[in-house]
């Protein structure tokens, strides 16, 4: 039987196993998305494609004067792409090559220490149907799935009956929730939830790693020790646990080395996996594609045949001091997700957009050209935020031209 | 006439933590300039008793203030959390990134959890527009 179910390109769970039902002309229904997927992927609309100054002109003046920006520029910035396929992210590093630019993407203020550990074997990880077959004590620290990866708890970590989890959440498994606030996940894991002050995260690493072995933990804070005692227990005994790691926990973290410490206190008592809760469908995608061709997961510096690396090329730092003269945008907002104190930097210098939907960004961009939308509008493929390689064939049609082919444009014209 | 408008509203300092909210997430990809993801973003949540404390009802727009900017949201009462005098909720959205500092120590990460401000009332000014 032809198997006819899709792939949800709305977060980094690129769930596959979305059923559409066309009307006439465009989507009709969608079944098992979540209300996030769901948006997604009706957000396809047909719009004018290329802008420059904000109007409208055809394909070959948006190109030329792409070119021309890029040219012109000595140090251009290629940033974003946590939305695009790997196809579309491999030929934007081409890109990168070609014109000695600055390449990041917004995992260089977020996961992009973790995802390296995990491409470098640093930490022990997991496939998301490990923890749904297996799974019996998840962590989620600083995250929260119910949120920000809608299907995370009902799909693979906490809800669903696995192959060695038949009896499941009611009795095999235990959701635990770390945060500084109490999240709609904090509410799911009732009990297990461990409130903790803002910054309070290593102090509590420290704590648990007394507690895991049989010292007694203290914190400045005083969270009970008694309860942290508890917790170092249930950790001990799981069998295969995971730690979903959120933004809540590495904005918290000055480097890695408490993680490690913690991993490693862990696996000498019990079995522990790490997996990053990864925002955009396929940031991980890109960290590992740029890893393969350089060496790195982010903050990259062409020039002349030679890689340069270190967190002067992130676009948070390459703003602030102003080093980079053009910005190349793909499928990222960074006058939304960015302070404003240092979004500001990008007003001074020309902009290049690509993506499939009007955001601040686009609007200040000298050239703006209207992609199509990833595992939506086109096919391809994405790594998911466990490592694993996801294809995925277009659920509608379009004529906004593809970012892949927009990018190989603009590298024959250059 | 109303002596109570020349008398300094009530300040107080907060720190926010900023979350995600999958409804502002769906809203979001609807229409970012869209009136939805406005009426979710542009928001505060405070304790009850900080509320009192500022003399605003929920609904009411609050002026946030620090260094960094000054915009106007809305402001929520806390529903399920626990009670958190002094710490306020923000969904993450460019409301909250008007007010992240630009300091990094050279590290390319911003200090997005870690928000200080002063919250007053704004006596009836409209939510900051979102532009650039
Ligand atoms: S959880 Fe993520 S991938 Fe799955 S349907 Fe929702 S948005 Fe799509």
């Amino acid at each position: 039987m032809e198997n006819n179910y899709h792939v949800c390109t709305g977060c980094s769970l690129l769930c596959d196993d979305i059923e559409v039902e066309y009307g006439t002309e465009t989507i009709n229904k969608i079944y098992t998305a979540c209300r996030v997927g769901v948006a997604h992927m009706k957000e396809s609309k047909e719009k004018v494609t290329f802008l420059v100054d904000n109007k409208p002109v055809d394909e070959e003046k948006a190109l030329s004067e792409t070119v021309k920006i890029l040219k012109n520029a000595k140090n251009p910035l290629i940033f974003g792409l946590g939305a695009s396929t790997n196809e579309a992210q491999k030929q934007a590093i081409e890109l990168g090559k070609k014109i000695n630019a600055t390449i990041d993407d917004s995992s260089s203020f977020c996961f992009g220490s973790v995802v390296e550990a995990l491409v470098t074997n640093k930490i022990k990880t997991c496939t998301l149907e490990d923890v749904r077959n297996k799974g019996d004590v998840i962590i989620f620290w600083g995250s929260n799935p119910a949120d920000s990866h809608p299907r995370h708890l009902s799909k693979h970590s906490y809800f669903p009956r696995g192959s060695e989890k038949q009896r499941g959440w009611e009795e095999e498994r235990t959701a635990i929730a770390i945060d500084i606030r109490k999240s709609h996940t904090a509410k799911i894991c009732g009990n297990y939830f461990i409130q903790i002050p803002q910054g309070g995260d290593v102090e509590l690493i420290d704590a648990l790693i007394s507690g895991l072995s049989g010292k007694l933990p203290k914190t400045s804070y005083n969270y009970p020790p008694k309860k942290i005692l508890e917790l170092a227990n249930i950790l001990k005994g799981a069998k295969f646990g995971i730690i979903f790691v959120g933004p809540g926990l590495i904005y918290s973290l000055e480097n890695l080395a408490p993680l490690f410490r913690l991993m490693q206190a862990l696996n000498e008592k019990s079995n522990f996996h790490l997996v990053p809760m990864v925002g955009n469908c396929n940031m991980r995608g890109f960290n590992e594609n740029l890893f393969t061709e350089t060496g790195y997961v982010n903050s990259v510096k062409f020039e002349n045949g030679i890689v340069k690396h270190g967190s002067e090329y992130s676009i948070v730092e390459s703003l602030k001091a102003k080093t980079v003269d053009a910005a190349l945008i793909i499928g990222s907002d960074p006058f939304s997700s960015l302070p404003r104190s240092i979004a500001k930097s990008l007003l001074e210098i020309p902009i290049i957009s690509m993506g499939p939907s009007e955001t601040l960004t686009t609007k200040k961009a000298k050239v703006h050209i209207n992609t199509a939308i990833s595992g939506v509008e086109s096919g391809g493929s994405a790594i998911r935020m466990d490592g694993t390689l996801v294809s995925f064939k277009p659920i509608v049609e379009t004529k906004n031209p593809l970012e892949e082919y927009i990018l190989k444009r603009i590298m024959e014209a250059l | 006439m109303d002596f109570g408008s020349f008398l300094a509203a009530p300040e107080i300092k907060v720190k926010v933590v900023t979350y995600r909210d999958i409804f502002q997430d769906k809203a979001m990809i609807e229409n970012l300039f869209g009136d939805e993801y406005k009426h979710i973003s542009a928001v505060i949540t405070l304790d009850s008793a900080d509320l009192k404390q500022l003399n605003v009802k929920k609904g009411d727009t609050v002026i946030l203030k620090n260094s960094f900017g000054r915009v106007v949201v809305r402001a929520e009462e806390s529903g399920y959390e626990p009670s958190h005098r002094g710490i306020a909720y923000m969904p993450k959205s460019s409301w909250s990134n008007m007010l992240v500092s630009d300091e990094t120590c050279g590290k390319g990460i911003p200090r997005f959890q870690d928000i200080s401000l002063t919250v007053t009332s704004a006596k009836g000014e409209k939510v900051t527009e979102l532009e650039f």
